[in-house]
């Protein structure tokens, strides 16, 4: 499988040593910091929006793990987000238990649909993978419907219950999706630092290497998908919770391809402000834009374009600038 | 052959991809404490019986045994964790993890914190790393390369490159390690540095197995030499023999151009 | 004793219009793999374009764009969507050489844009897009066999055959199949690349259009009626091994039976997951397709 898929070299270089990790600690809590006093200045509908744009931002950071670590692409992440919405859902229509108690179940729930759907997989790998998760997108909505008894069908859930009773909701979906979103990059800057995480990275660029020091292909594979089901799931979660609601029109084959191009417009990155990037790309374009929602694909569409084709040519043109200041 | 040497041996392994016939029933011994050189032209086989070895390929025939034990079918994987180690001909290094990091790897089968010592500031998971990256500092350091730790591996010339993929693979302490054309792509001062080091790292209780084009390089090491042709062993024995050997001066001589 | 004529009973018109719609599924099937084959890319807007091109035969014959008549309607319409082959494969081409995994993911751009377009333009509501088919119906064996299923046997037919024949014969057909069989040899031999993408991605573009006509009638038209249709196309490639040609037709046609039989015996609801079952398995059991040798499979 080709790998350049992710080569950005300035970024490699930036991604390792204590000194980048430093600054980039440094950043993310200048970041967090602000996020935090934020809704001090804004209206409600915009802390409303900012939740549910921390809570993309996990799905779009669930795409680029995948990406990152697995070297896969999938258009049918929506399915992982699915299983930890409609588990925060169930959960709280069946048991009226709070997200404190259904955020691990979805988790748990997440990855174990990522193994599950990567253990039959584990031998396929590149475009033939992204057309399983497409297929796996576009089953997503029937299941959930023809479920109706424990989903409500089209209607889907609502979801109300607080974390902590007694503090505004609304404040609340915003600061839980923020701190999920905060705890998700620190999981996978931890991930970075590991062995286990070492050995994902080298099992995508020389899988043979990777084999022939202990790291098998399978292994690889199938813990990839159960960490990004993981984080989808709880991405999942984060948006039934911001939003209060769940019903299938949330997670369709198209929310799967928003997700990959939140993923695409960040360039595949793990940290705090990439995410974020990727997040508002999808949260916010379609508040501005809600005059008409047939301009949404439009844009996104543009939008994935003029990224891939950027950093395709943007080297190319960096190259020849300084060549020609070379030449003055 | 003393029985009682650890050895890697093959027996009349046997390979082919569609109807070519890569491998034909050879036989092969690497002892402990030896350092064993693998030549002859290319595509004779060499490569082909490494990827045997490891495990890459599994061989439709003969069998593969360390230290009296079979491997057959077991992958490269469980074939490492019992100290099967290779080097590949084209640089394997992963370019999103530093030198250090690389050579870690190296380390990666003895270790088994699980996911959550991973992914959660558990101590565990911290002293391990901190274990690992001591150890791969030190294999970096008798290389010469502690300056180089915390670069990736495309800042390097080729010659460094190798030297860090070296330093992965006897950062484990190996019992068999497979050098697939160390030299490849080296420049003659780095190719002097390498022979150097290579005959550093040999010891009386690890198997090495040297495949190399470059002759100096196979002479001055190795302590014995197989020649391969054709998917079969031509003759083996101490370097003054095989350079005197006819057969072997007309393979070469045949095919000079490499 | 009166069960097993009841069986054929139902088990032969399923498989007669399973067999019918799978000649469809196949037209887009062929479209997706003469792509791949030729540039290991995976059009994901396929399905896209393909509707956006029946909506502008229904607008440009309807009177909602223009008052054409249905052939004129027909023609303008693969003009434009020969147009957008042209434009999709101008963005993606510099992007393939580097990566086909990124030039995959520009597809679905090309997708989003053409979904967009269509919405737009027609907005979400349903039309309805008929052909101007001979009625015709006969019985024979039980099987109801009307004008449009015969429409659709002699069109898929005529189309494959031809596209089969210029393949084999014609100077672009010999050069796209040497550049599948392998690119950088058939370069190195003087074969233009470009000329052979091109190719492709028209004729996938024209197969999309045909293909989008004829399944039209049998559902409605909207925005995303054309776009799950290729859900059987993606299915039917990948069992033909997703770079085999008639392994696309045959997989095409045995995916229109499976689907009829799953919808008739099993469960109507569920025909998205049945093809994810169907490709997954496919997929993983054989890699290379259903119809491909066992044998040396170095992935």
């Amino acid at each position: 499988m080709s790998d350049s898929i992710i080569a950005l070299d300035g970024e490699r270089a930036n991604m390792a040593g204590l000194r980048a990790l430093a600054t980039g600690a440094a950043a993310n809590v200048v970041v967090i910091a602000a996020l935090v006093l934020l809704p001090l200045f804004v209206t409600g509908s915009w802390s409303y929006a900012l939740g549910l744009c921390f809570a993309n931002s996990i799905g779009v950071l669930s795409v680029s793990a995948l990406v990152r670590y697995g070297g896969e692409v999938s258009i049918g992440h929506s399915f992982f987000a699915a299983i930890g919405a409609y588990s925060v859902a169930i959960i709280e229509a069946r048991l009226g238990l709070p997200l404190l108690v259904s955020l691990p179940v979805a988790v748990i729930a997440g990855v174990l649909f990522g193994i599950l759907f990567a253990w039959p997989s584990r031998r396929i790998s590149g475009i033939y993978l992204a057309v399983s998760t497409m297929a796996l997108a576009l089953a997503l909505p029937e299941i959930i419907i023809s479920g109706d008894r424990w989903t409500g069908g089209f209607e889907g859930l609502y979801v109300s219950k607080p974390v902590i009773p007694g503090i505004a909701i609304e404040l609340q979906r915003y600061y839980v999706p923020l701190a999920a979103l905060a705890a998700v990059v620190y999981v996978l800057s931890r991930l970075r630092q590991s062995r286990q995480g070492r050995a994902l990275l080298l099992a995508r660029s020389h899988p043979a290497a990777a084999d022939a020091f202990g790291t098998r292909r399978s292994w690889a594979r199938v813990s990839i998908m159960g960490i990004s089901g993981g984080i989808a799931a709880v991405s999942g979660a984060m948006l039934a919770f911001a939003s209060s609601a769940v019903s299938p029109t949330g997670y369709t084959f198209w929310s799967s391809v928003f997700l990959l191009v939140g993923s695409v417009v960040s360039f595949y990155g793990l940290s705090l402000t990439r995410a974020l990037i990727g997040g508002a790309f999808l949260t916010l374009a379609p508040q501005l834009l809600s005059g008409s929602g047939a301009w949404i694909p439009v844009f996104y569409g543009l939008a994935l374009i003029a990224v891939v084709l950027s950093g395709h040519f943007a080297p190319k043109l960096a190259a020849m600038a300084t060549q020609r200041r070379g030449k003055r | 052959m003393d029985q009682r040497t650890r050895a890697l041996r093959g027996e009349n392994i046997a390979l082919s991809f569609g109807g070519i016939k890569v491998l034909r029933g050879l036989s092969v011994e690497f002892c402990a404490g030896e350092v064993t050189g693998l030549i002859g032209p290319n595509g004779a086989g060499k490569t082909s019986l490494f990827n045997c070895l490891t495990g890459a390929y599994q061989p439709q025939g003969g069998s593969i045994t360390f230290d009296g034990r079979p491997l057959d079918g077991l992958s490269p994987a469980s074939r490492a964790s019992r100290g099967v180690v290779r080097s590949f001909q084209t640089v394997a290094l992963c370019p999103d993890l530093t030198v250090v990091e690389n050579v870690m790897m190296g380390l990666a089968r003895n270790y088994h914190a699980g996911w959550l010592d991973a992914l959660l500031p558990l101590s565990r998971g911290r002293r391990e790393t901190g274990e690992m990256q001591n150890a791969a500092v030190e294999a970096l350091a008798s290389l010469g390369l502690a300056d180089a730790r915390d670069l990736f591996p495309q800042q390097l010339p080729p010659g460094m490159q190798r030297l860090v993929e070296i330093a992965r693979a006897i950062v484990g302490k190996p019992s068999v390690l497979l050098l697939d054309e160390p030299a490849a792509g080296l420049n003659n001062a780095e190719t002097r540095d390498l022979t150097q080091t290579l005959r550093r790292i040999a010891s009386p209780d690890l198997v090495m197995v040297i495949v190399e084009h470059d002759m100096d390089l196979v002479m001055s090491l190795c302590d014995r030499i197989y020649v391969i042709n054709f998917g079969e062993v031509v003759t083996c024995g101490p370097p003054e023999a095989v350079r005197r050997n006819e057969n072997v001066v007309s393979i070469y001589l045949g095919s000079d151009d490499d | 004793m009166n069960s097993v004529p009841d069986l054929l009973l139902d088990l032969f018109p399923l498989i007669w219009s399973g067999v019918v719609t799978g000649c469809l599924y196949a037209l887009g099937a062929l479209g997706l793999v003469m792509i791949f084959k030729s540039s290991r890319v995976v059009n994901f807007s396929h399905g896209n374009v393909a509707g956006l091109a029946a909506f502008l035969i229904y607008g440009f014959s309807s009177g909602v764009l223009l008052s054409l008549s249905w052939g004129v309607a027909v023609l303008l319409a693969v003009v434009a969507v020969v147009a957008v082959a042209f434009l999709s494969y101008a963005i993606i081409a510099p992007i393939m050489a580097e990566s086909d995994l990124t030039a995959t993911i520009t597809t679905l751009g090309i997708g989003l844009i053409a979904q967009g377009v269509t919405l737009l333009v027609f907005g979400a509501d349903i039309v309805p897009l008929d052909l101007p088919l001979p009625r015709f119906s006969a019985t024979t064996l039980g099987l109801r066999i009307t004008g449009y299923d015969l429409t659709v046997l002699t069109v898929a037919v005529v189309t494959i055959v031809g596209l089969f024949l210029i393949i084999d014969y014609s100077k672009l057909g010999v050069a796209f199949r040497a550049i599948s069989a392998n690119p950088v040899a058939a370069e190195i031999c003087g074969l233009n690349l470009r000329s052979v993408h091109l190719f492709a991605w028209i004729v996938s573009a024209v197969l999309g259009v045909v293909g989008a006509l004829l399944i039209v009638p049998t559902t409605f038209l909207s925005a995303t009626t054309v776009a799950t249709f290729m859900l059987q196309a993606f299915a039917a490639a990948v069992l033909g091994g997703f770079a085999s040609l008639p392994g696309a037709l045959v997989g095409g046609i045995l995916i229109g039976i499976l689907m009829n039989l799953f919808t008739f015996y099993v469960s109507p609801e569920f025909t998205n997951t049945f093809l994810l079952i169907v490709i997954l398995t496919a997929l993983n059991i054989f890699p290379n397709g259903i119809f491909a040798k066992a044998g040396g499979n170095r992935v």
